[in-house]
């Protein structure tokens, strides 16, 4: 948010920087081919992944354009539920359920976004709230489809034929890769974004609405859009855990869920590329750790998003982003 | 037939006035809040849970409902204090997403408190003896616990009603929920407002949770299922505005009742079509201001 | 500063008919016809509260009218949201300076430059509109913040923050161009290098101004609007004005600035 800042005069980044960001898409992508090489627990790696996509979905709206929701469960959930229906009641096959994951994602959200941005922002973040938990209990009493309280089951994937070759789905290691297939894919489209003519306006509706409004953009609109473009990636995200997991908990719909963007959001750092999956990592890494002793994470989890809030709004990525400006 | 359908329609139709209750003093709560301090709590609902617990607690250890009817909105309240102190008033120039924002961390970290505390299973909460039993108002009979709840919110409301008419401490309430530079402007100290604004909405949610305890039990969940009808609420009858509270609040509440009737499974679904419905044709809400629209 | 001369088009670029605004029971404008002539340079005057920001937010689009038209160039606008304004041809710069202020001077005028060009493109990279990077230069060159180009827009003066938002609302390439108290807050010397931008940009296009230092205004307006509690309270060239004794009655109990 442009009020916490302190105003360098110039913007003159250290070219070190310049060069990341140019390559940021190739870097985020050799981070995360490297990464299961670093971390002993594939399936903790796999759903990094997932969760750093969901945030980074969320991020496009909180972070970049400075719009508040907490409505992202549904999103989200919507797409791991309509991708494993896909499978499960149709049949379908699983690049077929994941485009329908995502295409869920990004309709949600027009609905969602057309009734919730007609309010001032700030009430965007209840209105979305109230109506995620609606789309909650429509997905809760749908239960033919959803298997209601004990979520969707049997979204199961063995192997996925890539050109030819039949990978194994069920070895971790291989299941990683396929999955990081996608994420690198919707990093490169989510930095096209940033870097396209609407990316440039996202910015501007960040900084000043009002007065992008009489520059002649239709801030309504520009909300809408970034709010669909962020249920295509909270969409895919999903889809991509309903095929990992196999199952779709009805948790996934929960409020909760959108908190957990928020958290790791913030946590790794708003508005950075890749601040989302760094958050993501730290919070699924500490919810690993600290429930070893304890069945309290949650305590320390809000603790420190608190700690975040009050004092490093940047978050630990965006911390560090900054520190590399100066 | 007909007689017997009316009758159990106007029964369901107290029984929507007894939930609207509940759902009047979030509402108030959160507008309250909302007007002075231009937050959005999203910790209220951890509030209105709170409140339920430390009933619980007094309960378990020797109290009696009346007092806790005084000491839990005085506890809680006291709390809500603390925590607009120190943790909510360092984050007032930062931008108007950051205090939601800790509000919402708070209320992970009360949640999970309490879960500590008392367990992650519920507890029922026995109604009070003397408020046990049914009532015949007319159409049949009423559980007279409900009728306390509706009785109570009632006198909550003339209280407060009485404090922001008839007080100088209510007028500059009025005035800054009007036009917050200009409290500013006059002189008033802004701090000691936000901070008695913030433990009175706090402590009306808490009351509610009390309240509304002997109807469902306690939970730790409890507070974030009503956050969201609560903002449904609020939504309806438009932000900040006292009046739109009360009535957006009965009037969910009668819409939950009534639908549970003819349809069970979407009463919950029914609030949110109506606050589509309002979104679509009145976004400010019945009584929120038009400014409150971008 | 000199006078303008008479302009030639007499034609009637904007024209409120009977407008009124009322904010809940507080009635801030009351009735205002009036005629701003094509080409020229009108300022709305009046003390303190007769009601001018509310003017100008109806005649630039902030909100609509709770009574009577707008009219521009011919067309009926009133009601009309506030982003298709600029589209219309309709620029204005704010009363308190409103820059996007974590973007630099360029980025500022190249946003507000790509509005009328590309608004909802997410595919192509944005330094593919190099045109947008040219006349971007241009533009601030036009109003003296050249060397500016990558300071961040929140660090400033003041005096050069006004002159990014001409800039910016140049870049609509207006016909009309509203200018909200364009010298609050300015130095003298600030003052005159604004009041001279107005001037050359009145040149091409018709300026509305909305001042509260009389003297200011009187040289280089065509024609003034005196507002008052809200309603018009006289109209005419400045010689008309300086000769109005409601006027001068209105002013004397004010300070002159």
């Amino acid at each position: 948010m442009a009020t916490d800042l302190a105003f360098e005069a110039t913007r003159q980044p250290s070219p070190l920087l310049l060069w990341a960001t140019r390559h940021r898409v190739a870097l985020a992508s050799l981070f995360l081919l490297l990464f299961p090489l670093v971390m002993p627990f594939k399936a903790l790696a796999v759903m990094i992944l997932i969760y750093g996509l969901y945030a980074l979905g969320f991020n496009l709206l909180f972070g970049y354009l400075g719009l508040l929701s907490f409505g992202h469960s549904a999103l989200f959930g919507a797409g791991a539920y309509l991708c494993g229906i896909a499978i499960v009641h149709f049949g379908w096959p699983w690049y077929l359920a994941i485009g329908l994951g995502l295409l869920a994602g990004m309709v949600v959200a027009l609905v969602i976004g057309a009734l919730a941005i007609r309010t001032r922002g700030i009430y965007f973040a209840m209105v979305t709230m109230a109506l995620s938990q609606c789309v909650y209990y429509l997905f809760y009493q749908a239960v033919d489809l959803t298997g209601g309280e004990n979520g969707l089951r049997g979204v199961n994937l063995k192997t996925v034929n890539l050109l030819g070759f039949e990978v194994d789905f069920l070895n971790p290691l291989s299941r990683y890769y396929i999955i990081c297939g996608f994420v690198i894919a919707a990093l490169w489209v989510l930095s096209r974004i940033l870097a396209s003519p609407f990316g440039a306006v996202i910015e501007a509706v960040r900084e000043n609405e009002a007065r992008a409004r009489a520059s002649g953009y239709d801030v309504m609109l520009v909300r809408l859009l970034t709010f669909v473009l962020s249920g295509a990636f909270c969409g895919l995200a999903g889809a991509l855990l309903a095929l990992h997991l196999s199952t779709v908990p009805i948790e996934t719909m929960h409020y909760e869920t959108s908190g957990l963007a928020v958290m790791m959001c913030l946590l790794g750092g708003m508005g950075t590329f890749f601040g989302p999956f760094i958050g993501a990592a730290i919070f699924l890494l500490l919810e690993n750790l600290v429930s070893v002793w304890t069945s309290h994470w949650q305590l320390f989890v809000g603790l420190a998003f608190m700690v975040c809030v009050l004092f490093f709004p940047r978050g630990i990525w965006g911390t560090l982003m900054e520190r590399m400006k100066a | 037939m007909a007689g017997l359908t009316l009758d159990l329609i106007g029964l369901q139709l107290f029984a929507g006035v007894a939930l609207g209750a509940v759902y009047v003093l979030l509402a108030i709560g959160l507008s309250l809040i909302f007007g002075m301090l231009t937050v959005v709590n999203f910790a209220h609902g951890a509030f209105y849970m709170l409140g339920a617990y430390v009933g619980l607690w007094l309960m378990a250890h020797g109290g009696n409902f009346w007092l806790c009817l005084v000491l839990v909105p005085l506890v809680v309240g006291g709390i809500g204090l603390a925590v607009e102190r120190v943790l909510i008033r360092p984050l007032y120039g930062r931008g108007i997403d950051y205090p939601l924002l800790l509000t919402f961390g708070l209320s992970y970290i009360i949640v999970e408190l309490v879960r500590i505390t008392f367990g992650k299973a519920g507890f029922p909460f026995d109604t009070p003896e003397v408020l046990q039993g049914a009532v015949d108002i007319g159409v049949g009979f009423f559980p007279l616990y409900r009728l306390f709840v509706i009785a109570a919110t009632a006198v909550i409301l003339f209280g407060l009603w009485l404090f922001l008419e008839r007080t100088s401490f209510g007028l500059i309430i009025r005035a800054g929920a009007r036009d917050p530079l200009i409290v500013r402007v006059l002189g008033v100290n802004v701090s000691k407002v936000w901070l008695i604004v913030f433990g009175m909405g706090t402590a009306i949610a808490a009351f509610a949770g009390l309240l509304a305890a002997p109807l469902q039990g306690v939970i730790p969940e409890m507070g974030g299922t009503i956050l969201a009808e609560a903002f449904v609420v609020t939504v309806v009858g438009g932000m900040g505005s006292l009046l739109g509270a009360v009535l957006a609040g009965i009037l969910v509440g009668v819409v939950v009742s009534m639908t549970s009737l003819f349809a069970p499974e979407m009463a919950k679904v029914a609030i949110f079509a109506l606050m589509a419905l309002v979104l679509l044709i009145r976004p400010q809400g019945f009584f929120g201001r038009a400014g409150l629209m971008s | 500063m000199t006078m303008q001369p008479a302009p030639q088009d007499q034609s009637i670029i904007m024209r409120t008919k009977d407008v009124g605004k009322t904010f809940g029971r507080f009635v801030a404008l009351k009735d205002i016809s009036a005629e701003f002539r094509h080409g020229a340079i009108t300022s709305i005057i009046g003390p303190n509260g007769a009601g001018k920001s509310t003017y100008f937010n109806l005649l630039s689009g902030a909100f609509a009218p709770s009574s009577g038209t707008i009219l521009f160039e011919g067309r009926d606008v009133t009601g009309l949201a506030q982003h298709k304004f600029a589209h219309l041809g309709i620029a204005k710069s704010f009363q308190i300076t409103n820059v996007f202020p974590l973007l630099t001077t360029h980025e500022n005028i190249r946003v507000s430059l790509q509005a009328l060009v590309s608004r909802f493109d997410i595919f192509r990279p944005r330094t593919r509109l190099s045109e947008l990077d040219d006349e971007a230069e241009a533009l601030l060159e036009r109003v003296g913040l050249a060397g500016h180009r990558h300071r961040l827009a929140g660090s400033l003066a003041h005096g050069e923050q006004r002159a990014l938002e001409v800039g910016m609302a140049l870049a609509s390439h207006p016909r009309l161009l509203l200018l909200d108290e364009p010298t609050a807050g300015m130095s003298p010397e600030e003052t005159r290098t604004m009041m001279d931008l107005i001037v050359r940009l009145a040149e091409e296009r018709t300026v509305i101004l909305v001042e509260h230092k009389m003297k200011l205004v009187m040289g280089i307006s065509d024609r003034l609007l005196v507002l008052h509690h809200g309603e018009l309270l006289a109209e005419g060239t400045p010689d008309d004005i300086r000769r109005n004794e409601t006027v001068k009655r209105v002013y004397l109990g004010q300070r002159e600035h």
